[in-house]
């Protein structure tokens, strides 16, 4: 089935249709929504909420852009919603508070890269989680980063700053990544 | 949006790939709440469904087990004036200003003795007969809703008077007076009035019918020689009824106007009206129901061969699987490499499942022993297959195609990963998944019922039906061609399919309740999917045991 009779099928509510559409981007937006949640629970509340907004918002849709890109958008948006409901989520923006944070490294299994390194993003303190997920992998600024998490944007940055600090040493901890020998060396020599 | 050129380092170059590569595949239950969230219509079709068959058992079981409460209805809506037929109840309009009063008689009973008159509440007065031996028929005298001119007519069209009056010596012989009587006796009896020697019921029938007149101070008919005369010339002309019929309107037409004369001479102020006469007239012919028709009117000869049965099966269901070729990956080939024929029954793994079937039938007694029946019923069935599937890390789309064309891409329990029967070389690090196949159909079974042994109130029964039916899902599992995968393909389905059944059981009767029980074996005739470019047949079979009730049809 293509795009367009997928999208003409889902715009009369005709089952088959959105079944087709769901089986095609649930991989993808889940794995999305897993970087997100706190666990899969919750991330498989996220995609169900974000699906039915994409299905019920389908009238809304003009093709000028990928259609993928905008159930993305929608399914982020969703899980932002969702994080924003959680007070923890709100504290840990905070940028001292999330200093604080210890990461439980143990729990990162020892599978294949993709796997372990979206594991040890979803380690990451939950703010910081949040501004790397939207920067580094979903595309926004952090001008919209801001606006979404109603936070400053000088916050965003430091946030993501700290994020990506944070996550590269535990993937060369993990030995999934390999440091630069050059920042090694610079390290030493600074510590 | 992006600001690649603020931060696309390696490293962020990096997660952003790994990160896209990653893939997570939701369980069954995130579509089902999606898919329940956008069809509410559906929802509400299946609850309205679900309440109609809900509200149709429980009507039904409530008639079979409390058989009592579809006459009492029926009383009441005689009482509201909306019924009539030959073993009707029927009302009439006493009087004018007493629109309350109702005579309600059960007739013909076969014994005088047999019918007591009770009264109805202060309003009302009922002749109730509670010789329960005896009901074929039963009339109602009640609250007026048809005109006393309509309700005559009917009343002359439905009470024929029969084509051989019975004697009336055997008449008295059947009185519940256990001193033997004489003919001469019994019509000396009928000479002090007629109504006197039927007891309570024709007095209260006769109170309320005559009561109009008889408190108006008018004699009432009951003691009037020109109905003896009339009995008795109905007595003697035997089979010609018609002619006797009009002999005794006419006997009554005459004594109706003599007795009018009476009345305008006593009471000299009094109107006698056609609807009094037609009251007395349509009194006569109750009464004379009470009399004769139990001699005359032969019950119903299709009375006691309809039955309506209930049955309720718990069931074990399993498939048959034909057809197709296996690939020979199973022996470490490519998922496309040489096929084998043979069947695909041991080539998947598949356990039974349990499931239901309930429904109805209305069953036609043909002979002592054969039974035809015609019903409806409901039926899931259920069963299970284990199947493999990637590891999440290990998931690509599956870049071959199968016989079945896109069958093997669509999985929509794991999206595009292959769900793969037997864990074979295509599904690295293999995870075990349980899958389920439900049906819901509804089918017409048609068959019989043949005793075998037993009496009329223990008996074992064999019995064989021939089921079209329908298939109301088409969401189940289908296994793809070559045995490697399982998917979903709605348009693979047949709807309308065929299923035979056998069962064997023993009834036994309680009151006017049959019960049954054993067990019951059904086959799909016809494959689950369309035959076609799949080749794959699926036959479903199950074993059940039936639980039933039946109940004759009034």
């Amino acid at each position: 089935m293509t795009e367009e009779a997928i999208l003409q099928g889902c715009l009369k509510n005709v089952a088959t249709a959105q079944r087709e559409l769901y089986n095609r981007y649930s991989p993808k937006m889940l794995a999305v929504c897993y970087r997100f949640a706190h666990n899969r629970e919750d991330a498989e509340d996220m995609l169900q909420e974000g699906f039915i907004k994409v299905f019920s918002q389908m009238h809304t849709f003009q093709n000028k852009g990928a259609f993928e890109g905008w159930i993305r958008r929608i399914i982020v948006h969703t899980c932002i919603n969702n994080l924003k409901k959680n007070k923890r989520f709100n504290e840990s923006l905070d940028i001292v508070h999330a200093h604080g944070i210890q990461i439980r490294e143990e729990s990162v299994p020892s599978i294949v890269q993709a796997k372990q390194i979206v594991e040890c993003i979803r380690i990451l303190p939950i703010g910081y989680r949040t501004v790397l997920n939207l920067y580094a992998i979903e595309g926004y600024s952090h001008k919209e980063i801001a606006d979404m998490l109603d936070i400053e944007e000088s916050t965003s940055r430091s946030q993501y700053t700290r994020a990506k600090q944070m996550l590269e040493d535990i993937l060369v901890r993990k030995k999934i990544l390999a440091r630069p020998k050059e920042k090694a060396e610079w390290l030493a020599a600074v510590r | 949006m992006k600001e690649s050129n603020f931060h696309s380092d390696e490293f962020e170059e990096l997660i952003r790939e790994k990160t896209e590569q990653y893939k997570m595949y939701p369980s069954e239950n995130v579509w089902k709440a999606v898919h329940n969230a956008l069809h509410t219509r559906r929802k509400w079709y299946m609850g309205t469904m679900a309440f109609l068959v809900t509200g149709i058992l429980l009507f039904s079981g409530r008639e079979l087990l409390f058989p009592g409460h579809s006459s009492r209805k029926l009383a009441a809506s005689a009482a509201s004036g909306d019924s009539f037929s030959a073993d009707a109840t029927r009302a009439l309009q006493p009087q004018e200003n007493d629109r309350s009063n109702f005579v309600r008689v059960r007739a013909a009973g076969s014994t005088a003795a047999g019918r007591r008159a009770s009264s109805a509440g202060t309003g009302g007065m009922t002749a109730e007969e509670p010789d329960q031996s005896y009901n074929h028929l039963s009339i109602t005298i009640s609250h007026p809703v048809v005109s006393q001119p309509d309700l005559s007519d009917l009343l002359s069209h439905a009470v024929q008077l029969p084509g051989a009056a019975p004697s009336l010596i055997a008449v008295a012989a059947e009185m519940a007076d256990p001193a033997p009587k004489t003919a001469e006796a019994d019509q000396a009896g009928l000479s002090d009035g007629w109504s006197s020697r039927n007891a309570p019921a024709n007095a209260a029938a006769h109170h309320a019918v005559d009561g109009p007149a008889a408190r108006n101070g008018f004699e009432p008919l009951r003691d009037d020689a020109a109905i003896r005369g009339v009995l008795e010339s109905l007595s003697a002309r035997g089979r010609q009824s018609e002619r006797a019929g009009a002999t005794f309107r006419r006997a009554h037409q005459a004594q109706r106007g003599a007795v009018m004369a009476d009345i305008q001479d006593a009471a000299g102020t009094a109107k006698a009206t056609t609807e009094e006469a037609g009251e007395q007239s349509d009194a006569s012919r109750v009464n004379w129901l009470h009399d004769y028709a139990v001699y005359s009117l032969a019950p119903n000869p299709s009375r006691g061969r309809w039955f309506l049965q209930l049955n309720l099966a718990p069931t074990i269901n399993f498939r048959s699987l034909s057809g197709g070729s296996m690939a020979s990956s199973k022996q470490g080939g490519g998922p496309m490499g040489t096929l084998r024929p043979g069947t695909g029954q041991n080539w998947v793994d598949q356990s039974p499942g349990l499931g239901v079937q309930f429904g109805g039938n209305v069953l036609y007694r043909a002979t002592r022993n054969l039974t035809l029946k015609v019903g409806i019923q409901f039926d899931y069935s259920r069963y299970k297959m284990l199947a493999y599937t990637t590891a999440p890390q290990q998931q690509q789309q599956p870049s071959y195609r199968t016989p079945l064309g896109n069958f093997i891409y669509m999985d929509s329990l794991f999206g595009a990963q292959p769900v793969s029967v037997n864990g074979g070389p295509m599904v690295p690090n293999p995870v075990q998944a349980t899958l389920y196949n439900d049906y819901f159909q509804l089918s017409a079974p048609v068959g019989f019922e043949l005793r075998v042994l037993g009496n009329e109130r223990l008996q074992f029964n064999i019995g064989a039906t021939i089921q079209p039916s329908y298939l109301l899902n088409t969401n189940a599992y289908v296994v793809t061609a070559d045995y490697t995968s399982y998917t979903k393909e709605p348009s693979a389905f047949r709807r309308w399919n065929l299923t035979g059944g056998v069962e064997a059981f023993l009834s036994y009767q309680t009151g006017s309740i049959r019960w049954q029980v054993g067990p019951e074996f059904h086959y799909q005739f016809l494959s689950t999917y369309n035959s076609g470019p799949y080749p794959i047949s699926e036959n479903l079979r199950g074993y059940g045991l039936k639980i039933g009730i039946t109940k004759p049809l009034p």
